[in-house]
């Protein structure tokens, strides 16, 4: 704790007395699935730093301590082991199926990921570099998210309009939860005690109480959502069709206001320090930065060809 | 004639028996995407007028008719293809924005063998372009026709692309005809 407050402390003096912002912040590392490469986005400088060849259709992402960064490529069928800060792939772990969502356990020992037409969840030992165990999960998996305490595992099981609730441990499914039609990314909050779905078919966002294992209730986003991010009690939906994000509220589940953005916004985050929601438009290829506080767009950034993001792609750079 | 345009307009392919695993919404793993645009010797809104009326495809050279209800109004209007050969395409408008001179809609219903797609999605805009001409943007978003893993070749990514991007060539030249031919 005192770490993060020392590193807020030193960012906040960093860009404001000293005036060195770009140096200290942040990076987004984007998926470019349709130009094969993944962008380095530099948050401060707000432009590509690095890019980084990664084969196969790179399309999600997952980002657990920020030293690594895990990539799916839809066509190559593997997953991509990039050291963020040397921007070198060094492992490359083949899966038996089309991979898509992708989650990284928060202690560093396994990731998640899903095999789209199988359909199953694969666990990934990663010192071993390899597939040690795989579940049944419902259709076309998507989205994979994982609590913050890395107990539960949540997949997006789109065209079993549900979600699939999974104890991490013994990596047994516990539960399923029915939501809207068809939902496609999946994102716990920070207690994790709900889930989001974004109903990519019948534009709402389900929100689900991973305990109970029940559905609170849902919310009426723009057209065709695909994925959300939470700020600052509201919960922000990339609506592809509508090219908007959709901002509602967490507490009482109703919208706040939509916000207009690129073409296909798809991945979407917030910042470590809860201020700023980076918006990843797949047709326009630009990440968009909006302040999650004013709800302004502050920042358009141009990166490679058909920026996916599907997952968590932030990390800090101290 | 009718079948020379039909030809140029559809892919035609001798198709093998395809084991689809699922209908629906079910599509390939990455989609693809394209942007064709032509500048057109017209004012801009002389050429949206042009391409107004969602029900109206006349002018995509090898459809035949066009049938439908609801106006322009998003998410209730649907419109029905039919092309030269017979075979017909089912679409729906779910953004349409008369200041901005454009719209947007979504195949519902296509045959992969009269287009090789999934879940495509597009938006055709007029915009003012130098010295009071425009210039025509018509953008797709879709997979490929083939839905699972590996393939064929005629329902690849590459088919794909080719068949919408010749599509779309094929109505922005004759636009540009529609109105440069008098000239």
């Amino acid at each position: 704790m005192i770490g993060a407050q020392a590193k807020a402390c030193f960012t906040w003096l960093c860009a404001v007395v000293l005036g060195c912002g770009p140096a200290v912040g942040a990076e987004a590392f984007i998926t470019d699935q349709s130009g094969d490469e993944v962008s380095v986005l530099d948050l401060g400088l707000k432009h590509v730093v690095a890019r980084i060849p990664v084969s196969g259709k790179p399309a999600g992402i997952a980002m657990a301590d920020g030293r690594t960064a895990y990539v799916t490529s839809t066509e190559g069928k593997h997953v991509s082991v990039i050291d963020t800060a040397s921007r070198k792939i060094v492992a490359q772990i083949a899966i038996p199926d089309t991979p898509l969502g992708i989650a990284a356990d928060p202690a560093g020992g396994f990731i998640y990921v899903a095999g789209f037409y199988q359909p199953r969840l694969y666990k990934i030992d990663l010192k071993a570099g390899a597939i040690v165990a795989s579940i049944e999960v419902g259709a076309s998996p998507s989205g994979v998210a994982l609590t913050p305490d890395g107990t539960l595992i949540v997949t997006a099981d789109r065209d079993d309009d549900q979600i699939s609730i999974i104890d991490a441990k013994t990596f047994t499914r516990k539960g399923t939860v029915k939501v809207g039609a068809h939902p496609f990314g999946v994102t716990v909050d920070p207690r994790g005690e709900r889930a989001y779905a974004a109903n990519v078919e019948s534009n709402t966002i389900s929100v689900v109480d991973l305990k109970a294992e029940t559905l609170l209730g849902s919310v009426a986003t723009g057209k065709r959502p695909y994925a959300v991010a939470l700020a600052k009690g509201r919960g922000f939906s990339t609506d592809q069709y509508g090219g908007t994000v959709s901002v509602f509220d967490l507490a009482t589940l109703k919208p706040v206001k939509r916000i207009s953005v690129g073409d296909y916004p798809e991945g979407i985050e917030t910042s470590a320090d809860g201020n700023s929601v980076y918006v990843v438009n797949w047709f326009s290829n630009e990440v968009w930065a909006i302040d999650a506080e004013t709800l302004a767009v502050t920042a358009k950034m141009p990166v490679g060809d058909g920026p996916r993001a599907f997952g968590t792609f932030l990390r800090e750079t101290l | 004639m009718a079948g020379r345009i039909e030809k140029s307009l559809l892919i035609v392919i001798a198709f093998a028996a395809l084991a689809l695993p699922q209908a629906g919404w079910a599509h390939g793993p990455s989609r693809q995407k394209i942007t064709e645009t032509i500048e057109i010797d017209a004012p801009p809104a002389k050429v949206w007028a042009a391409i107004v009326d969602f029900h109206d495809m006349s002018w995509l050279p090898g459809v035949a008719k066009t049938t439908g209800e609801g106006g322009n109004e998003p998410d209730v209007a649907t419109r029905q293809l039919t092309l030269d050969g017979g075979a017909t395409i089912d679409e729906s408008l779910y953004k349409y924005d008369a200041g901005a001179m454009s719209y947007s809609y979504r195949i519902d219903k296509v045959d992969v063998k009269v287009l090789p797609v999934n879940n495509y999605s597009s938006t055709i805009t007029v915009l003012p372009a130098e010295g009071g001409k425009s210039t025509v943007e018509w953008r797709g978003a879709f997979y490929r026709g083939y839905p699972n893993n590996d393939p064929p070749p005629e329902l690849n990514d590459d088919a794909a692309i080719k068949a919408v991007t010749a599509l779309y060539r094929k109505g922005l030249d004759n636009l540009k005809k529609k109105f440069e031919a008098s000239k």
